[in-house]
């Protein structure tokens, strides 16, 4: 308890320090104006306006305004603060987790938030419900989950089958398939009947007004609310009146709304569109995502990359400063860990395994054997250094990136070849990715360091495909390592624990090549303030408001 | 001629049937397993094979694959095309609720695209001057070969974001429907016009409109009352090709102009592989098709007195293989 009590006092005046001194500079100047219509576009439609589903960034984004959660954690410490739960304390083996509900929080139905609606959600968020038509949405999120006890009205406890440091984090999450707390009226609803906006009942600072799908959905300030997170420090109901959130699909018509003041601001923004806005004067705001970097996850049971002087050939083999001067902008960073910066325990391999050392990389290659070819690939025993990869091309700088990555290696005997496509086609190849691909390419958002374990240990994603047939890699030891975080809530020891995960996935097995650190980039006109991201750079807007006031 | 009805009838029927079966194939013997879909990417290989398995199950893509053909085909009959992967709404609501705007949209511009190509047509055969019958006649080429896309942003630069006379996305009233109207009309108008310049200029040469000429009617008079009527059979064979403009424009002018329709609803559900949604949406507009060749083949004998006479001596293939060619 005092742990949390310190974390919030840290959270509290790093949040008063990024305030005070940030980009918004402007906006502590002066005093919210309350009242407006904040107009918001983005690329996404919001195909169901139940948060627990949803999972794209347009359906977090706005669920994250109609509902809340039971922590809050600070986009700038990692730290849980309180939300919902004013406390909580664990068992020592991380498998029982007790949270004091605040006593006042209601949905806008008027129905008390309790231990009852804590267990209820729970319980279907995890579980579905096949009558319902419910999916179980949650149970990706909370791998473990057993139950939820009701201690009394306001405490509830939730039981995990094996220790789950992560969960306290779950706890916040605000991203896809998000554990936004629904009221028992919403819960018995069919997946089809909470299609009907009117019908999805939340605690957060906005409730529904309308929803329309492919076009637009539009909140409204909920009356009575003053519960945001303590951390924020908004006391009282949200600022604007209403959000309207329109769905442009194409990025020439955000720009040009946003510049013909059709809307406020807009999301998605792409990167060669960042700098002219800047310069027609709209601020860019940005958050990396939190979680790992867009990395190219090794396949260490498929030639070629089962070697390990592949695998650290490829990290040391490409240029990162072409790529931050090329592809990325301000608002991006190149990956200098599998860890994105913002996740507490991040160590920085800039220096050491993710240098650009061609060289050395050449060097260990000869060792190996590789011998350069007559079209200058590398061949050993007669096969050649092709190394096939699979990737998305969700995010724009997803596929230029690569070509530079390609490029480079093939400067020093490495056949890089690039498949980049669409999402459902990614997920589709996937299943095959054991066999077939030697480089699953994309990033995972969830702001703990047990991201690892959930991403590469063999008890879990595996996505390196460790298994008896990876030479040279010790499975138990990945396990083992990978598998500490989970058990350990203790800020120092933690650290430790990440660290160690973070050297034998990045440097000891080279089992990863982190590339950049995407962002959400936000361009918004100057009379618009306080738009927020959180740890998992998804935006509220309890503290959004507009100089005008309209 | 009941004979030729039914015959026609069966051909709908079985190109109906063809796309929800060959959608049903297609779908499901895909690489991609619609489950995998409702999961972060990222995610996939943490996801528990017991949650998949419930998802799956949950839209009954756990049955054997000929139950699920079976299945689905029945329910298909009863107008029920399952629940969409992605949103959980029924097919058959989802569709039926954004059509209206993209009939709207379709609707009006085709209105918009005929009166453009008759328009054309007519400015191409009678303007006197030689320089602006060229000009006139380059236009529907021209009108095709400008892709949806480009134009649709053009127009959005002048008269949205410059100009600022009309809002560049959604669903505001007539003003929003204007840009959009103007971007689907024009590719639509392109065959049309190019048809009409083409039997406009026949029908000019032929005998009937010299016959008429001699007796004294002016050129005007001619072209509304005879060359019109005669011109118009043959734009009625190309109503299906402009039926697959609009379709496949509207998909592209939804998306540039942030409108709700079904050209966006399908785009989106292919690249979400949303299976029941893209099966409801083939099945529906393949039935559209087959109505309208049905609706055009039922009003071709009534149109046409040769075709009549044909039909009542029973001569139906060698007329339906005549038309073919013609």
């Amino acid at each position: 308890m005092a742990a949390g009590l310190v974390a919030v006092l840290i959270a509290a005046v790093v949040v008063a320090l990024v305030r005070g001194g940030g980009a918004d500079a402007e906006a502590g100047a002066s005093t919210p104006v309350r009242g407006g219509t904040l107009r918001f576009a983005l690329i996404d439609y919001q195909r169901s306006p139940d948060p627990q589903w949803g999972t794209n960034y347009a359906e977090s984004l706005i669920g994250n305004n109609i509902t809340d959660k039971l922590t809050w954690q600070d986009p700038a410490t990692g730290a849980i603060t309180p939300w919902l739960a004013q406390s909580w304390e664990y068992t020592k083996d991380l498998t029982e987790f007790t949270f004091h509900l605040r006593p006042d929080v209601t949905f806008s139905d008027g129905t008390p938030f309790d231990a009852q609606a804590v267990k209820a959600n729970f319980d279907q968020y995890v579980h579905g419900d096949p009558a319902l038509g419910i999916l179980p949405n949650g149970a990706p999120l909370l791998a473990g989950y057993q139950e939820t006890k009701v201690v009394d009205e306001h405490t509830v406890t939730v039981r995990f089958a094996k220790p789950s440091a992560s969960f306290l984090q779950a706890s916040s999450f605000t991203a896809n398939a998000q554990p936004g707390f629904l009221s028992l009226s919403t819960l018995k609803l069919s997946a089809q009947q909470r299609t009907d906006p009117k019908k999805i009942i939340g605690t957060g600072p906005f409730v529904y007004e309308s929803w329309e799908p492919q076009v637009k959905t539009v909140l409204a300030r909920r009356q009575g609310y003053h519960w945001a997170p303590p951390a924020l420090h908004h006391d009282g109901e949200a600022y604007l009146d209403k959000v309207v959130f329109n769905t442009v699909p194409e990025a020439s018509v955000r720009t040009g709304s946003l510049a013909s003041g059709a809307i406020d601001a807009t999301l998605d923004v792409s990167t060669t569109d960042e700098k002219p806005l800047a310069d027609q004067g709209f601020q860019i705001i940005h958050r990396g995502v939190s979680g790992t970097a867009i990395h190219f996850a090794f396949n260490s049971s498929l030639f070629p990359t089962d070697d390990l002087a592949v695998r650290k050939a490829i990290q040391l083999g490409w240029n990162r400063q072409t790529i931050e001067k090329t592809v990325l902008t301000p608002s991006y960073s190149i990956a200098k860990s599998i860890l994105e910066p913002s996740v507490p325990g991040y160590a920085d391999y800039s220096g050491s395994a993710l240098k650009y050392d061609p060289d050395q990389a050449k060097r260990l290659l000869d060792q190996a054997g590789w011998v350069p070819g007559p079209d200058g690939i590398r061949v050993r025993d007669g096969r050649k250094l092709t190394v096939k990869l699979l990737g998305i091309n969700n995010l724009v700088a997803n596929k230029p990136a690569y070509e530079s990555v390609q490029q480079d290696l093939r400067a020093i005997g490495i056949d890089l070849q690039l498949t980049v496509v669409p999402i459902p086609d990614y997920a589709a190849q996937q299943a095959k990715a054991k066999d077939s691909w030697n480089i699953t390419a994309a990033n995972r958002s969830r702001n703990d360091p047990a991201v690892l374990k959930l991403q590469f240990s063999p008890a879990s994603g595996n996505t390196s495909y460790l298994s008896q047939a990876s030479p040279g890699v010790d499975l138990n030891e990945v396990t083992q390592t990978l598998g500490k975080l989970e058990t350990t809530l203790d800020p120092a020891q933690r650290a430790q624990y990440t660290k160690a995960a973070q050297d034998l996935v990045v440097d000891k097995y080279a089992l990863v090549n982190p590339v950049y650190n995407p962002s959400q980039v936000i361009a918004q006109a100057p009379y618009v303030h306080g738009i927020l991201f959180d740890a998992q750079s998804r935006n509220h807007f309890v503290d959004a408001w507009k100089s005008d006031g309209k | 001629m009941l004979r030729y009805v039914l015959l026609k009838l069966g051909r709908a029927v079985f190109v109906v049937w063809a796309a929800f079966t060959l959608t049903f194939i297609l779908l499901f013997v895909l690489p991609a397993n619609p489950v995998d879909l409702l999961f972060d990417p990222a995610e996939l290989n943490s996801v528990p094979p017991e949650v998949r398995a419930q998802v799956a199950d949950g839209y009954g893509f756990g049955e054997p694959v000929v139950v699920q053909y079976l299945d689905r085909l029945g329910h298909a009959l009863r107008g029920d095309f399952g629940t969409s992967v992605q949103s959980g709404r029924s097919v058959s609501a989802s569709i039926a609720d954004v059509l209206p705007y993209t009939l709207l949209l379709a609707a009006g511009a085709l209105v918009l695209a005929v009166l453009i190509a008759f328009g054309v047509a007519v400015v191409a055969t009678s303007a006197r001057r030689r320089w602006l019958r060229t000009l006139v006649e380059s236009l529907p080429t021209a009108a095709v070969s400008i892709p949806v896309f480009l134009s649709g942003i053009l127009l959005l630069q002048v008269f949205s974001f410059r100009l600022g006379w009309l809002p560049p996305f959604g669903d505001a009233g007539w003003q929003s429907l204007v840009l959009p109207l103007v971007t689907l009309a024009v590719p639509v108008a392109g065959p049309i016009a190019q048809l009409l310049v083409r039997s406009f200029a026949t029908e000019f040469r032929a005998g009937y409109v010299t016959t008429g000429r001699a007796k004294g009617a002016t050129r005007g008079r001619i072209l509304t009352g005879e060359v019109f009527r005669n011109a118009s059979l043959p734009a009625l064979t190309i109503a299906g090709v402009t039926f697959g403009n609009l379709v496949a424009g509207s998909v592209i002018t939804e998306t540039v102009f942030a409108r709700k329709g079904l050209g966006r609803m399908t785009q989106n559900a292919i690249s979400t592989l949303d299976l029941p949604l893209v099966q409801g949406i083939v099945v529906f507009v393949a039935a559209s098709f087959a109505v309208l060749n049905l609706v055009v083949d039922l009003a071709y004998p009534l149109l046409d007195p040769r075709l009549r006479a044909a039909l009542t001596t029973g001569r139906t293939t060698a007329v339906a293989a005549e038309r073919s060619i013609a």
